[in-house]
């Protein structure tokens, strides 16, 4: 038995195996470089690298692996490879563009696993740089508008990241779904960090059982390099929710001092990056504290948690979920600042009906903030604008 | 892996046509050869694929946590 998995973080997958206690090798495709449209997929290969079965749902597998097993099939006629190889000589345009492409591609997925072996800014950068040179070349753009953004994602997860990655990672994931929508493996991409409505299942909700259930056979788990975040562990809901509880306005009056320093550096990401009249979206915020060369400030942790508040006027017709949340202080810390990114997501019901183009939500953020210079010590507020592109 | 040995290897690797730079898209299809293309290992090992079990059957399961 042999896996092939088709995920963005492999350590996932690591962890789930070690749950299962699955002692297969496994290969990577978090690129889709095979251009499967689904999973799970089961293929019989023969010993000559020769596919003889591809059993679908139905039948017994068991029994069909065991009639694949006993079975015996001749090696390829001379002549006929076993194992693909390209003529080059005898491909026409089309084919050579595409085989152009598949070397830039080849180079961006050797950088990536570079950079995942060993955590290089300059690798990343690479890949990106690749991927995006094979756009220019590749018959199934598609395809390499999904890898340029699993190479965005993987710069986003890494101490290298550009402050736009996610944004990019998405925006391209979605290209990449408009140019085939039945491409199962793009939209589940996209629905991994979207809301509750697009999501057919939770995906990562298993990862606290799995944790257990190791601990309990006195294993340790595998190290997660990035904790699935919260879009990730959400449950698919049919309705849209909202907060039961009644929350008021922290700052109606915006009397609260604006971060003018940038001690703070946020950013939101939209997902969908595109959205009809009548769906929903899931906004990630990401806050962190400025360590350019120009100004540096850490999170305070002796006072109270970050806000966030999100502004929508019962008139405009927009739903949010949750308009007011909280980021709690590190847990286990004795430490009085910090300096870890500080993530919320909430949920914005577009309007039926609402005309195409980009709307504006209006949010803003409360935090304690630090000067690492002189050491003040600051209550802050950091307008954010949630911008949400709604399509015909 | 430092980022000329990714350059210097992805060029030599192409010159052997061993990762293969293809032409047509991969096709997972009964009677056919299974595609050649190399994936990393999940535990960060070497790069694998179909052929490194050449005289061996294959039960390949392509799948995600998820």
């Amino acid at each position: 038995m042999v896996g092939l998995i088709q995920e963005q973080h492999p350590d996932r997958c690591r962890l789930f195996m070690q749950w299962k206690q699955m002692d297969w090798p496994v290969m990577v495709d978090a690129l889709n470089r095979l251009e499967v449209k689904a999973v799970p997929i089961t293929v019989f290969v023969d010993e000559h690298g020769i596919v003889r079965n591809i059993p679908g749902r139905r039948g017994d597998r068991a029994e069909m692996a065991a009639q694949f097993a006993a079975a015996s099939f001749e090696a390829p006629a001379r002549g006929e490879p076993s194992i693909e190889k390209p003529d080059v000589a005898g491909m026409n345009l089309d084919e050579l563009k595409r085989a152009k492409a598949e070397a830039l591609i080849i180079k961006g997925d050797l950088a990536l696993l570079a950079a995942l072996n060993a955590p290089d800014g300059a690798a990343l950068d690479i890949a990106i740089e690749s991927f995006r040179d094979a756009l220019e070349h590749h018959p199934n753009p598609g395809l390499t508008h999904f890898q340029l953004g699993v190479a965005y994602r993987t710069r986003f997860d890494s101490a290298y990241r550009h402050a736009d990655d996610f944004n990019k990672a998405i925006a391209h994931w979605q290209k990449a779904l408009d140019l085939d929508p039945n491409q199962y493996i793009w939209r589940r991409r996209i629905e991994q960090y979207g809301p509750r409505l697009m999501k057919p299942y939770s995906f990562y909700d298993w990862v606290h059982e799995a944790r257990s259930d190791i601990e309990v056979r006195g294993e340790t788990p595998v190290q997660l390099a990035v904790e699935p975040s919260g879009a990730e562990f959400a449950n698919p809901e049919r309705t849209f929710t909202l907060d039961d509880e009644p929350r008021e306005n922290p700052d109606p009056e915006g009397r609260i001092d604006r971060d003018k320093e940038g001690l703070i550096r946020a950013q939101v990401i939209v997902v969908p990056s595109a959205v009809k009249a009548g769906r929903a979206v899931r906004v990630h915020v990401l806050m962190t504290p400025d360590q350019s060369p120009r100004v540096k400030g850490h999170w305070n942790n002796e006072v109270d948690d970050t806000v966030v508040w999100v502004d929508v006027p019962v008139e405009s017709g927009w739903s949010v979920d949750k308009p007011y949340l909280t980021v709690p202080r590190p847990a286990n810390t004795k430490s009085a600042v910090s300096m870890e990114t500080r993530q919320v997501e909430f949920e914005l019901m577009v309007p039926e009906g609402l005309a195409p183009g980009t709307h504006s939500i209006p949010a803003f953020a409360l935090y304690y903030v630090c000067e690492d210079v002189d050491g003040k010590c600051l209550y802050r507020r950091q307008d954010l604008a949630i911008h949400v592109n709604v399509v015909e | 892996m430092r980022i000329s040995d990714v350059l210097c290897t992805s060029l030599v690797a192409m010159a052997l046509g061993v990762t293969t730079a293809r032409a047509e898209p991969p096709v997972i299809e009964v009677g056919r050869p299974f595609p050649a293309i190399a994936f990393p290992s999940i535990d960060g090992g070497k790069r694998m694929s179909i052929a490194d079990f050449a005289g061996r059957k294959v039960i390949l399961h392509i799948f995600a946590s998820w």
